[in-house]
Order: structure tokens, then sequence, then C-alpha cells
């Protein structure tokens, strides 16, 4: 009788036995990190993962929020004039709105009315440095996320206060997040706290911590929005419209 | 007993390593066509364009096309900086298809070399072939990048096993292609009749898992569209140079 192809003789079993008998002296954690962020012993209060049937929430680092007494937006890196906005300076710089989707990398899709201002607003009162062709975001629960310039004077990127009306919540990031509706929800980082300007670009949280890209543009392939009941909907690449979408004129 | 298995697992042996080719079909260029660096010659005849399964598609209606000449390998960066002097890329990457551009770029590249964007026919017929195949190399695979969520292009001519029966890289895979043709299918509102462009011949992604797309499927997006996942490649007559 063999076994993984070696012939099962009494020191063969033997080794076999010890090498079993062995493992159970390892925990589950030395085979694999577990994901701390499905613990459930994160308290109620933090925020974390949740399945909000209209708006999932997803969080890289459970964290208690911002308190915006002690919060403010630094703005720095190879830029003519570096900034720091405190959370109504913001409110000063030019609004607009839009309605986008927002694409999750793990297959769901919902909409929200986003209101907030362009890049742009930014741009015009740091100058950047004509080499300063990326952009660094930093935000309070740890994460980070990289961006060309280019791709954040695109039409529809938006740095956003508000959702639905409302003033943006502890979990859908409070007090400004970015919404670029053709990259995955990953890229669209919430808390913000610095903007850098730099010449090279930085690596993001999701490529050093699972299979993802740095770019993260939605790719065509399947999409599974919420307020369609998770059914598959084929989509065709860059900012998710479906057929019960209005698309911008 | 033992010879005889030996000959079995050596047959199997070299059976399992021999590399999946393409079988290709041999083209005729007729006297005085001239076929220039870098295109073939896709003789002219029918083929079948669509699926039956695939309403948006020609459904297999067979089309019947005059001979036409298309670009082998998808355009590179390299070859679209010389077009266009401000496309930056990595030097080790000029190799790979060039992306981020709109389809009034792609077919300005094309006007400017003397050619011209391929119709989604031609495409097509170039992709498969006039036996009807749902892959360009005909046998399914699996991708080989599934497990990660994100575009990964590769040099135009890196994948020799995945060219279409006349000899043409890139079908199946890397980027997606404009062709000069507007989306319409039997949904389309008339209003929407030249909103989108038609693109061929990408990848479809789902979290993790990638996919290639049948030589029949067809994707749309507007023609201002400029990402990492678009690129292009040229046709024209037989008589161009």
């Amino acid at each position: 009788m063999k076994i993984l192809g070696q012939k099962l003789n009494r020191r063969f079993f033997l080794s076999l036995f010890s090498l079993s008998a062995l493992s159970t002296f390892f925990s589950k954690k030395a085979f694999g990190v577990s994901d701390y962020r499905r613990d459930k012993n994160i308290p109620k209060q933090y925020v974390q993962n949740r399945d909000r049937p209209d708006f999932f929430i997803r969080s890289a680092n459970p964290f208690m929020g911002v308190d915006v007494n002690g919060w403010n937006l630094s703005v720095r890196g190879m830029v003519k004039n570096p900034i720091t906005f405190e959370y109504e300076d913001l409110f000063g710089l030019k609004k607009t709105s839009q309605i986008s989707r927002l694409k999750c990398v793990e297959c769901w899709s919902a909409t929200a009315q986003w209101e907030g201002f362009r890049f742009q607003e930014v741009i015009d009162r740091v100058q950047p440095d004509i080499n300063a062709k990326y952009v660094y975001f930093q935000s309070a629960d740890s994460y980070y996320e990289s961006y060309t310039l280019k791709e954040l004077v695109r039409p529809r990127v938006l740095m956003v206060l508000r959702m639905n009306d409302k003033p943006l919540s502890k979990d859908h990031g409070f007090p400004l997040r970015l919404i670029a509706p053709f990259k995955y929800g990953y890229k669209n980082i919430k808390y913000i706290t610095s903007i850098e300007f730099a010449d090279s670009r930085k690596r993001n949280y999701w490529s050093n911590h699972g299979p993802y890209s740095v770019d993260g543009t939605i790719q065509p392939g399947t999409d599974h929005p919420l307020d369609f009941k998770k059914k598959p909907l084929s989509i065709n690449g860059g900012e998710v419209f479906h057929p019960f979408d209005k698309r911008p004129l | 007993m033992r010879r005889f298995l030996f000959v079995v697992f050596s047959l199997l042996f070299i059976f399992t390593c021999n590399k999946d080719e393409v079988d290709q079909i041999e083209v005729n260029i007729p006297i005085g066509i001239t076929v220039p660096e870098g295109m073939v010659y896709i003789p002219d005849g029918d083929f079948i364009m669509g699926h039956s399964d695939y309403p948006d598609t020609e459904k297999g209606k067979v089309i019947n096309m005059e001979a036409f000449l298309i670009d082998r390998f998808e355009v590179t960066r390299g070859q679209f900086s010389i077009f266009n002097p401000d496309y930056s890329f990595h030097p080790q990457k000029a190799r790979f298809p060039v992306s981020m551009v709109t389809f009034e770029q792609a077919q300005g590249y094309c006007k400017w070399n003397g050619r011209r964007l391929p119709t989604e026919a031609e495409w097509e017929k170039s992709a498969r072939g006039p036996d009807g195949r749902k892959w360009p190399w005909k046998i399914y695979h699996e991708h080989p990048n599934n497990g990660f969520s994100g575009f990964l292009p590769e040099a135009v001519d890196s994948r020799e096993e995945w060219v279409s029966p006349y000899g043409v890289y890139g079908m199946g895979h890397n980027v997606w292609e404009w062709v000069s043709d507007w989306y319409i299918s039997d949904k389309t509102p008339k209003a929407d009749s030249k909103r989108y462009k038609v693109i061929r011949g990408g990848l479809t992604q789902t979290h993790t898992a990638i996919k290639f797309t049948p030589t029949y499927f067809r994707n749309k997006i507007e023609p201002t569209a400029h990402f990492n996942f678009i690129g292009f490649r040229c046709a024209c007559s037989v008589d161009c140079r």
C-alpha cells in the first residue's frame, strides 16, 4: 500500500503519525492571518464592515470615526502654496453634486447623491509643481490611496462632504471622502486627512494587503447592484451605468 | 509489461508536454498583393458572425467580405509615441499595447499611418476565421491570472499560443480594441444610435475571476472613454502600403 507515493512501512507510518500529531500543536493563526475586520468582538460603535441593505459599509481598519474638532486637511508636497483646511473652509469651495454609483471590487454596487467640490479647487489653491504627476491620500483610519493627477481632474471625480442631502455619516467617511466613479470602491478613500503631491507613485492600501491593483479602474465584467436585488448585470468597464440609471448629459 | 508501460508513459509525457498550437489557415496571397510588414492578409469569402445565444450580435449570420489587411499585433506604446510624442510610457513596456487612448486618437494614429480602424466584421473574421469558432485559439483555456483583480497587460507578441487561425495576436486577451462601428443592437434606442463605439476582444473581470471573451462578444463604450483596458489595431484594403 502506498500513500503520497511512499511505501507504507512502519517508519513512514510513524513519520506521518508524528507529523499529524505535531500539527495539533499549531493554532490556525500559524497558517494564515485571520481577518480581524470580521471579528464579532469589535465594539458596536466602531466603523466596521456592515452589510446594510441599501449600501454596504466597508472599513479596512475599524475605528471610532473622526472628531471634527481635532481634524483638518493638510495639502502639501510638491506645491507652491501648502494649505491646511479646517472643515468649515471646505464649504467655501465651489460646490457641485452628482448621482453616481459606487462599485465595490467584491461585486456589489450602490448609488447615492454626492455633494462636494472638484479636485481642481484644490489644485487652483496649492498650485502643484509641473512635475507633480501623482497624488497620495492618507486617512484617519490608517488607510492610504494613490492616484495620478490626470485621473483626479476627470469630470466626475468629486471630493465629497455630503451624501443624499446630509453631511457624510461616520460610516461613509465623515468629514471628507473621495468619489471616483470609474474606480472600484477601495479607491474611494474615506476620512481623508492629507493630500500630498509627488513626482513618483506610491502604492495603495489594498495593493499591499490583497490581490488588488494599484490602478483599480473598473473592468468590464459583472455587477450585483444592491438596488437590483443583487442580480447579475454585465458592465462595460469604467463608471457603471445600469439600464435603470440616469446617465449624465 | 515494464517495457509496455514505459512506452505508454513516454508517449503520455511527450503528448502532455507538447505546447498548444493553433491550427493556422494556409492563405494564398494573390499575385500582385504585397502585405506590409506587421500586417496579415485576410482572404475574401464567407464567415459566421455573431452567435445565436447572444442576441446583440449578428446571431450566426453568414457574411461575405472582400479581402483586407489587418495588423498582426495591437499597436504598441512605442509605436503610438512616435505619432504622439506626449504619450509617455515606461521604456521596458514599449512593446505593451497602447492604452488610455480615445476613439479619435486611435483613428488618428491609423490615418497617420495610411490605415484605418477595422470594421467590426473585419475584426471578428480576423479573430475566428471561417469555421465559426468561439475562441481565436479554438480550445478553451482558463485565464492564468485568476486570483488577481486588476488589468495586467502583456507585450503584444508574448502569447503565440493565443493567436487567431490567421496568426493575429491579442484578439481574445490583452486590451479591448476600438473598431470603427457604432454600437447598435435590436434594443438600442434611436437616440443612442451614435452614442457608443464597439470595443472587441478583451477580458472580463468579476472580483478576482478573469475570463476571456468569445470571438463574437461585443462591448460598448463612449468614444471619449480612455481607460487602461482599451487599445486598438489598424486595418486597410489590400492595396495599402
